[in-house]
């Protein structure tokens, strides 16, 4: 019992983070109908301006700084990109997107360099052993992974509070349930979307920041990033818990793949099996776990 | 039935509704009195506030000139304002005549003629618009207060004030006569009257019951007494405060009690308000209880699987062991653990969800309700209790004690009421809550009450083993078929209305050889199952008259028959035609009262026709209808209605059907 | 006037009455030889009105008559080739949405544009996004501050529910309303605005005659008691005729007929147009 507990703890952790990243992906595609293929990109953005950053300066000023420039971005992807984009099909959004992630990808480690750089945020690194009296053993967690699940459940909490009770958020939910009530009610879109890639940005961050200092800021964030892409498919698309659950599904699902199959099927299970579970879904339920069907009344 | 000691009345304290304000208002003055829901927030009006606005509103009435003994028409919805109308009439020694807020202006006329009521204190426009229509026929009526005063901003007409503006006026007379209001309700007495309670009756003009103090007060001091009521309990009042069911519990006995009284924000917000303010004390008439269950078995449906399977796994046992286990009787522990476990998963979600939650003491009462309906509620811990009385008794007669709660009984007289029963059944009964007399009205008066002071209730009924009074039908309905056996239209009609496909039901068979009735589908159950079925319809003439539908009513009427055999007495009243109405039967044309009870001398009258082929061979009857078309427009149609047998068993053949079920 | 129950479905019984007795301000709007044309086909040709302070003013004509496009040129979503608007005594060529809508012009639609996954109550608060002082972007960055401004919406919101009895289904989301309904929500969204002049594209289109007569009656209570000017177009005759203080009929996107309901009932231009179409 204890090891199989181990594994889905440790699957639970690392889906947080792909909880995290989809939580991005989900913000931007309610309220903009956009697919943000560059979200992948910003958490490098994040993490490569954080981990600089706080070479030089104390940690929260690094922190607030990164998220200046997240907030930053966002203004700038809506002066030059969105708003000339406006009323434009969802997949020309979509392409427009892939071009800011190249800029990104590109621009990111020219500004700050493209080593690998370092984020210590000071939390414990080694992995603690708890419940010893009830399983034998004990079971074997890493504290690192339990602040960061902590982080990010605090997180998608405050994003749940500002969706749910403040004006804006109410601004956001009305634009991402109909583009032109909202517009003829006076809500200006270009507002909204600045704030949600601003709030899509300091996410990223989070996320960035985390997962920095677990690996180390280097490019192939870009590419665990994209593991959110399966992360949404199977929570739906326009679904904030459906982020978080899919992301938890995941990363449990992908942990057991690779201890119990892997010796079975060869290893490196990891690599695929999110995507085939995607798959699975879309043809199940294309709308995913908590996708909105839609329920015409009469 | 020996009187047990009756219990302090008030008349020698000589308590007045007045008085009983002045009393909280001393000694509870910062505790809630009233609450309203108003713009999403509930506002709280403390015993003390309660008393300053009708002292405000009182020395405005007085302003008016509103004088003892002159009348005062209170109508509308549960409101702080209209409840404070009351004590400021009262307070004056001018009698309030709360009315139904639904009934038409036609239909108050007589009651506004009768009790020569010159003030009227009205909800909004729509009240307002009435009165005026009203005063056109019946002039005296020279003042009209309105609360909410939407709408009437155009309105000139002579007499027409606001209440604020009563209140304001109040306020500086209160200024200048300081002592006017106290010395006012000095000279009240116990024996005054409290208010006018109009009964529509089922037959001719309304008659006002004329209820003292004393009766009112007695009234809410025995139901306290008996339940062991405080100040401390919830209340929310949502039924007409004209109907003596809602005034005797959010008014008297508020008044009695102290509790607090909330009102809703509106009509259909009931629901919700009920779990907001989380009553502990609880009253409903079995046609609301129903509308409730409904309520709750839709959603049920609409749940998933796995949920409906737990639902009715819980039901089941509630059924079996939940009353026992309200009783307090003797139930094995192993269902007595699944009962706590069906307590956490189903039956405290389900009191939460009805909003009662925190109800201590449910009624019921006004009609029989259905064996079924009751025990649900007693079976998921709600303590859902039957009681027995009218307006002119206050209803001050029976309540089922907690701990001994039967189905089919009311329970035994309460402490303080005689009962006996007369030799032609009818129920007769002395209490302190009976009422004066009816205004204006001695020949009535002297119908009712005996010389001897007994009261007859026109109920036929009888006591049972443990004392508990059993109500079968109305006196005078009870009647006999030809072949002389008891004929209790009412019993059968009961019986087939606890069917949900049956909304009313109308039998006859007095003076026949053999009983016959008139069927209401209920439009929503039976709509609900032909789309199940994919039986199409365009309204309720249609579904009414689809076969479908008829041979799912004759199954029913085919259980009460069997049912009826199992009894010798009433063997011979099994139900042999039916025919399905097509139009329901509705208050707007008088076939009902207002509290939907059938009147039967009127749909006697009114569909002669029908009953004369009832009893006839054919197997249609044509009939002209009015019909309301969509655009508003009425016209006449002509159409057939279709007669249908019903299977009836002998004695032997029921008991033989009822082994072969066991 | 039909009569109904007591309790759903009150109309006020001396509301003609009142109704022609109501005095209506000055001009307020003033539309003056619009035409409009898309591509070749000519949608309005040279059509003139007024709208009067406080009046209830309907523009009724068959389907195709050029009601719609009437109401976009009011609402300046479509700009006229030709002619002149006045509002509020300024004179401009063209109208623009948001400019209009920042000027107290709040409107409905004739298919409802409500957020249908939100609750009545958000659906209302978002009708007041015109009216709160601090943008959307300053509320993101400092929503505590803001909450005192939320609350006095709030309490506006919560006047308007009560005005249009929807009390019960505040927390209910829209898209799980009948149809009639929403269209109640959909003018109290448009009320939340606090409008001077609203403009209704067929309120009553597609209800019941129930349905029709409480529409009718709010419509009337919001004239009234919040003296908005209204301007409604519809293409059931029969009920604006009992409702509006004065009517202008198109046919064919020309005027044919102006006045005051009776007067227009007994136009023989407006019997003619009215031919054949059954309603």
């Amino acid at each position: 019992m204890g090891p199989f507990i181990e594994v889905v703890l440790g699957g639970l952790m690392a889906g947080v983070l792909y909880s995290l990243v989809a939580l991005g992906f989900v913000l931007i595609y309610k309220a903009s109908g956009v697919f943000n293929f560059s979200q992948g990109a910003m958490v490098l953005l994040a993490a490569l301006a954080f981990a600089r950053f706080s070479e030089v300066m104390p940690m929260p000023v690094a922190f607030l700084l990164a998220a200046v420039l997240m907030v930053a971005l966002a203004f700038a992807v809506e002066w030059l990109v969105l708003r000339r984009l406006v009323n434009q099909e969802g997949i020309i959004l979509f392409l427009a997107t892939f071009g800011i992630t190249y800029f990104i990808e590109g621009f990111g480690p020219q500004l700050f360099g493209d080593s690998i750089y370092r984020i210590d945020l000071g939390m414990p690194k080694e992995p603690k052993i708890i419940l010893e009296n009830m399983f034998e053993g004990g079971l074997l967690i890493n504290l690192e992974d339990l602040i960061a699940a902590v982080i990010a459940g605090l997180l998608v909490a405050f994003l749940a509070l500002f969706f749910q009770k403040t004006a804006t958020g109410r601004a956001l939910r009305a634009v991402a349930d109909d583009h032109q009530a909202a517009q003829s009610v006076g809500i200006p879109l270009n507002h909204i979307w600045v704030i949600v890639w601003s709030v899509s940005g300091f996410v990223a961050l989070v996320a960035g920041m985390i997962w920095g200092s677990k690996l180390g800021v280097q490019f192939s964030l870009v590419l665990i990033a994209l593991k959110a892409i399966p992360v949404v498919i199977l929570g739906g698309f326009t679904s904030i818990p459906g982020a978080i659950v899919g992301g938890l599904i995941i990363g449990v699902g992908e942990k057991i793949a690779e201890v119990y199959l892997g010796p079975i099927i060869g290893g490196g299970i990891e690599n695929w099996f999110a995507y085939m579970l995607a798959l699975a879904f879309l043809l199940i339920r294309p709308e995913g776990l908590f996708g909105e069907r839609h329920i015409d009344r009469v | 039935m020996p009187a047990t000691a009756a219990p302090d009345t008030g008349l020698t304290t000589g308590l007045t509704f007045p008085r009983l304000l002045l009393k909280h208002a001393a000694e509870r003055r910062d505790r809630p009195a009233l609450r309203e829901k108003d713009l999403g927030i509930w506002q709280t009006w403390s015993w003390g506030q309660s008393a300053e606005e009708i002292r405000a509103l009182a020395c405005g009435l007085a302003s008016l000139g509103l004088k003892r003994g002159d009348a005062l028409a209170i109508i509308g919805e549960n409101r702080p304002r209209l409840y404070w109308s009351l004590t400021a009439a009262q307070s004056l020694g001018a009698i309030p005549v709360p009315l139904y807020q639904d009934a038409v202006a036609q239909e108050m006329v007589f009651v506004f003629q009768n009790a020569e009521i010159t003030f009227a204190i009205a909800e909004d426009q729509e009240q307002v618009d009435k009165l005026l229509e009203i005063r056109a026929q019946f002039p005296a009526l020279a003042h009209i207060i309105y609360d909410d005063p939407r709408g009437l901003r155009g309105y000139t007409q002579q007499g027409l004030i606001s209440f604020e503006e009563l209140q304001k006026r109040g306020r500086e007379w209160h200024g200048a006569n300081p002592d006017f209001f106290l010395q006012e309700i000095d000279k009240g007495s116990a024996s005054d009257i409290a208010a006018l309670f109009y009964t529509s009756g089922t037959t001719g003009s309304p008659k006002g019951v004329v209820l003292t103090h004393q009766a009112m007060i007695a009234s809410g001091r025995a139901y306290s007494d008996f339940e062991n009521i405080g100040a401390d309990e919830e209340l929310l009042a949502y039924l007409p405060m004209a109907w003596i069911g809602q005034n005797l519990f959010s008014y008297a006995q508020s008044m009695v009690a102290g509790f607090c009284v909330s009102c809703p924000e509106s009509s259909e917000t009931v629901m919700n308000d009920m779990r907001e303010i989380g009553p502990t004390y609880y009253f409903a008439p079995p046609r609301v209880l129903e509308g409730l269950l409904t309520t709750v078995m839709i959603r049920m449906e609409d749940a998933s699987y796995l949920k409906r399977r737990m639902f009715h796994y819980f039901m089941n046992l509630a059924r079996r062991v939940g009353s026992r286990i309200l009783d307090g009787k003797s139930v094995s522990a192993s269902d007595r653990l699944l009962y706590s476990l069906g307590n956490m998963a189903v039956y405290g979600p389900l009191r939460n969800a009805l909003g009662m939650s925190r109800v201590k003491v449910a009624y019921t009462a006004g009609e029989a309700i259905g064996p079924d309906l009751f025990v649900f509620y007693r079976s998921i811990g709600i303590n859902l209790k039957q009681l027995y009385g009218q307006t002119e008794t206050t209803v001050y007669v029976c309540v089922q004690p907690n701990g001994a709660v039967k189905p089919d009984t009311v329970g035994p007289p309460l402490p303080g009421c005689e009962i006996k029963i007369a030799g032609d059944g009818e129920v007769l009964l002395k209490t302190p809550g009976l009422f004066r007399e009816y205004f204006k009205n001695a020949e009535a008066t002297a119908e009712a009450i005996d010389s001897e002071g007994w009261f007859r209730t026109g109920d036929a009924g009888f006591f049972d083993e443990d004392g508990h009074l059993k109500i079968i039908d109305r006196a005078k309905d009870v009647g006999r078929l030809i072949d002389g056996t008891l004929f209790a239209p009412k019993y059968i009609e009961n019986k087939l209305k606890f069917f949900p496909h049956i909304k009313e039901a109308v039998a006859f068979g007095d003076g026949r050889d053999h009983a016959t009735a008139m069927i209401n589908i209920d439009i929503e159950a039976v709509g609900d199952w032909a789309e199940r079925r994919n039986l199409g319809y365009s309204g309720y003439t249609d579904l009414a008259a689809k076969p479908e539908v008829y041979e799912l009513v004759r199954d029913c009427l085919e259980k009460v028959n069997l049912d009826l055999a199992h009894d010798p007495k009433l063997a011979n009243s099994q139900v042999q035609r039916f025919v399905i109405l097509h139009k329901e039967l509705d208050a707007d044309d008088g076939e009902l009262t207002r509290t939907r009870k059938v009147r039967r001398r009127i749909i006697a009258d009114k569909y002669q026709k029908i009953i004369d082929a009832l009893y006839g061979r054919e197997s249609t009857v044509q009939i002209d209808a009015q019909v309301k078309f969509e655009d508003g427009r009425t016209g006449i149609i002509r159409a057939d209605l279709r007669i249908m047998d019903v299977k009836t068993y002998t004695p032997e053949q029921a008991a033989g059907m009822h082994r072969k079920a066991a | 006037m039909i009569a109904t129950g007591p309790m759903q479905s009150h109309t006020p019984t001396n509301a003609p009455v009142e109704r022609a007795a109501r005095k209506t301000g000055e001009v307020i709007l003033a539309l003056e030889n619009i035409s409009l044309a898309f591509g070749g086909v000519q949608a309005l040709s040279n059509i003139s009105f007024d709208v009067r302070e406080h009046e209830i003013r309907a523009i009724i004509g068959p389907n195709g008559a050029g009601k719609s496009s009437m109401l976009n040129v009011i609402n300046g979503v479509y700009h006229p080739q030709q002619g002149t608007i006045y509002f509020k005594g300024e004179k401009r060529h063209r109208m623009v949405p948001h400019k209009v809508a920042s000027q107290g012009v709040a409107r409905t639609f004739q298919n409802i544009a409500l957020f249908k996954g939100m609750s009545v109550l958000d659906n209302l608060m978002t009708g007041r996004t015109l009216m709160m002082k601090t943008g959307i972007l300053q509320q993101a960055m400092y929503w505590g501050a803001t909450q005192r401004e939320e609350m006095a919406h709030r309490v506006r919101v919560e006047e308007i529910i009560e005005f249009l009895e929807i009390q019960s289904i505040r927390k209910t989301p829209v898209g799980r309303l009948p149809y009639g309904l929403q269209k109640r929500v959909e003018l109290g969204r448009a009320l939340a605005a606090e409008p001077t002049l609203l403009l209704l594209d067929e309120p009553m289109a597609g209800m019941n005659v129930e349905e029709k007569q409480d529409m009718c009656r709010f419509v009337l209570d919001v004239n009234e008691e919040f003296g908005t000017t209204i301007v409604l177009i519809e293409h059931d005759m029969g009920v604006v005729m009992d409702i509006s203080d004065r009517v202008v009929v198109l046919d064919y996107g020309r005027k044919i007929g102006d006045g005051v309901p009776d007067e227009v009932r007994n136009n023989q231009a407006v019997i003619d147009a009215y031919l054949g179409v059954q309603h």
